[in-house]
Order: C-alpha cells, then sequence, then structure tokens
C-alpha cells in the first residue's frame, strides 16, 4: 500500500514536472529575442556599427548576461535585467549617432570652408614649410596679399619668416578645424552653427574642433590669443566668454586670452554671429 | 568576453546572486553608492540640457531617482539599490539622446549651409 502510494506520488510528479516542461516555450523570453534583434539593426547600420565605442560592448554584454540566464533568474532580477539591457541599448545607438553626425558636421565644416575660400578666391595651398630660420609656402594659385609679408620668389615659392610658419605648422596640427591664415596672424573660425541658436552654450562639434585648439595652444606658451566676436552685444560677449572659458578648462591659462567683440562692418550678414580666435605667433 | 568589464557593476552583481540563488541583500553602503551615482547621471543629464533634447528619458531618470531616495527613507536597501540602478542607466540614456539631437541640429545647419555655398557657386557666372 505504501510502495503504491509512492509510485503515485512519483508519477504524479513526474506528469507535473513535463507538464511544466511542455508549457515553457523553447528558446530565449519574448524581451530577451526583442533586445537581441535591437542588437543586430545596431550592428548592421554602418553608422552605427562604424562608430561604436563601449557602450555598444555594453549593451551586447548585457543582453548575453540577460539571455544565458533568463530561465534562472527570479522575476525581479529579469525585470532588472531586461530594464537595464533596454536603456544600455538606447544608449549605445544614440551615442554611435552622435558621433556619427558630430564627425560628419566637422567633415561639413572643412567642406564648407573650402566653398567659403573658393567663392572668395582666396584658395592658396601650402605645400612645404618650417625649414627655420625660413619656412617656404607654395601658392598654387595666387600669391598670399603682400600684408602677410612674404617675399615671393620668381619660381612661384613664397619664403616666410619663422614666426609665420610656425602658425603654419600649428595650424597644421588642427586637423578638422576651420581656420586660415591671414595679416593678423591664424584665425580659427567659429560661426553660428558652432554656438546653440540665440545662446551662448557652444555644440558639441564647436567643442570638438575648440579640443583640438587648445591641445595646441597649451603646448606653445608663446603665442597671443584673441577671441574676437562679431556683434556688440551681450550674446557677443557671451560668446567670446563661452570659448575664452572652454579653453581654459582645457589647459590654455585664460590671463592669456583677451577677449572683445567686433561691431558689423559693411559686407557682413547681420545674422553673422561668428567668433574668431586669433592666434598670434612672435610675427607681427 | 573582454567586453564584460563595461558592465554596470550593479546589474552583473544582482545576475550572479540571483543565478546562485543567494538572497539579493544589499547592505545600506552599496545601496548609497548607488544612490550617489545615480543622482550624479541625472545631474549630469540636466546639465546636457536633456530637459529640452530628452524631456521624457530625463522624466523617467527622476522618477526612478525618486523611488530609489523613497526607498533610501525606508531603509529598504535593495529597492534602493534597484530604482538607483535604473535611474542612472535612464540618466545615462537621456545625455546620450541630448548629444544625438545637438549634434544632429547643429551637423544639419552646417549641411544648409554648404548646400547653399554649393549653389551659390554653382549659379555663378
Amino acid at each position: 500500500m505504501k510502495s503504491s502510494k509512492t509510485l503515485c506520488a512519483l508519477a504524479t510528479g513526474a506528469t507535473l514536472f513535463l507538464a511544466a516542461c511542455a508549457t515553457v516555450p523553447p528558446g530565449p523570453p519574448p524581451d530577451v529575442v526583442r533586445l537581441q534583434s535591437d542588437l543586430d539593426r545596431l550592428h548592421s547600420d554602418p553608422r552605427i556599427a562604424n562608430n561604436a565605442g563601449p557602450e555598444l560592448a555594453n549593451a551586447d554584454a548585457a543582453v548575453d548576461v540577460l539571455a544565458r540566464n533568463a530561465r534562472v533568474l527570479d522575476a525581479r532580477a529579469y525585470t532588472q535585467g531586461v530594464y537595464i539591457a533596454d536603456k544600455l541599448v538606447g544608449i549605445a545607438e544614440a551615442t554611435a549617432l552622435a558621433r556619427y553626425a558630430e564627425q560628419r558636421g566637422s567633415e561639413l565644416g572643412i567642406e564648407r570652408e573650402h566653398l567659403l575660400a573658393r567663392s572668395d578666391s582666396h584658395t592658396t595651398t601650402i605645400v612645404t614649410t618650417t625649414q627655420a630660420p625660413t619656412a617656404v609656402v607654395r601658392s598654387d594659385i595666387t600669391p598670399p596679399a603682400p600684408v602677410v609679408r612674404e617675399t615671393i620668389r620668381d619660381d612661384g615659392v613664397v619664403v616666410v619668416p619663422r614666426e609665420r610658419a610656425e602658425l603654419v605648422a600649428m595650424q597644421r596640427q588642427m586637423p578638422g578645424v576651420e581656420s586660415r591664415l591671414d595679416a593678423r596672424g591664424l584665425i580659427v573660425h567659429l560661426d553660428n552653427y558652432s554656438f546653440e541658436p540665440g545662446r551662448a552654450e557652444l555644440t558639441p562639434t564647436a567643442e570638438q574642433s575648440l579640443d583640438g585648439v587648445a591641445r595646441v595652444l597649451a603646448t606653445d606658451g608663446d603665442a597671443g590669443i584673441t577671441v574676437e566676436a562679431l556683434g556688440a552685444d551681450g550674446l557677443a560677449t557671451a560668446r567670446a566668454a563661452a570659448v575664452r572659458d572652454y579653453l581654459d578648462a582645457r589647459g590654455v591659462d585664460g590671463a592669456r586670452i583677451a577677449s572683445r567683440t567686433v561691431g558689423y562692418r559693411e559686407g557682413l550678414a547681420r545674422n553673422d554671429r561668428r567668433v574668431d580666435i586669433v592666434i598670434q605667433g612672435d610675427y607681427r | 568576453m573582454a567586453s564584460r568589464r563595461f558592465l554596470p557593476s550593479g546589474f552583473l552583481i544582482l545576475a550572479a546572486l540571483a543565478v546562485s540563488g543567494a538572497a539579493a541583500a544589499v547592505d545600506r553602503d552599496t545601496a548609497q553608492l548607488e544612490l550617489t551615482q545615480a543622482v550624479t547621471a541625472v545631474q549630469t543629464a540636466e546639465r546636457d540640457d536633456a530637459a529640452r533634447y530628452a524631456p521624457a528619458d530625463l522624466d523617467e531618470a527622476h522618477s526612478m531617482l525618486g523611488s530609489a531616495q523613497r526607498a533610501a527613507d525606508g531603509r529598504s536597501w535593495d529597492d534602493t539599490a534597484l530604482f538607483a540602478e535604473r535611474a542612472k542607466v535612464a540618466g545615462d540614456l537621456a545625455s546620450a539622446r541630448s548629444r544625438q539631437h545637438r549634434a544632429e541640429s547643429a551637423t544639419a545647419e552646417i549641411e544648409r549651409s554648404v548646400d547653399s555655398l554649393r549653389h551659390e557657386i554653382g549659379g555663378a557666372p
């Protein structure tokens, strides 16, 4: 009697176990499948895959942990895991797309500078430089304006003073930064789009440019720096201060940086709210 | 596998405890640390102008942070850690989406400017 009861209990247990197994669908839970599908989408998007940093690795790892342990996690841990993994996937996507946009913005900024140069017929290509005490700059299209104090040889090569060549070298250390050389020195150009509309807050693209400028200026303690904001009003003053403060925070001594606003001149659009950073070597 | 080092520690700990069957008891110090990190993440999102560019994500982060702080007031450290961890990732997401929005807006403006210049140069006699 006792053994038949035991057998019955075992049979019941086995039946319940089999029934439980039958009700559990094979494979990962739907939440995990959705997250895996989201990750597949991110990996197949070149804008994201090519700009993925640790954020995508985070998301991959979180979904992986969740997929492998989903069936043994208690409800609280599982829900938490899904929540965290979901956010990490979102962070990976947004961060990669931000990087993509910033990179594209930087490339477009360079293209715009080239287009502006073409439209002004001021294109000068620098092909060789910095051999102290003089540097050699070749003008492929037109010689530079005479105010820059170069001398032009018969073969079209322009010889510039060493200090001027230092600015050329400095310019070359700022890839992706819109800049030009003129009589005042090396001019780094931050246009309207470097700031949030109507505000003094720098855009991420502008911050990226200023990071490159700061790296160069922080290692050259002699260069004079003036931040010039176009438009003599509070916005111009605030934008000049924002640029100065940003450089100061990135290792360029704020005491070296003068700032001023510049009123509108003839030929300038009233909505042109650019800020220029004028970098002067010993060359004056 | 190497990428796993980037995982938020809280999630790994929670998952490991649950998998091993141990009680997921969080002590006060751990919960306070999670809470501090969550506060920092939410403040960072606010500085990143998430209220303007990612308001829904920032609201969610605030909501989770509020739940974490209430749990801490009630000395429920498990819940404090759980909600704080949520607030942290929600704050991080708000920051990331804010950065994305700002970058895309700035790039769109530059693109319009470049298109306009191309048109001017192309249309010049």
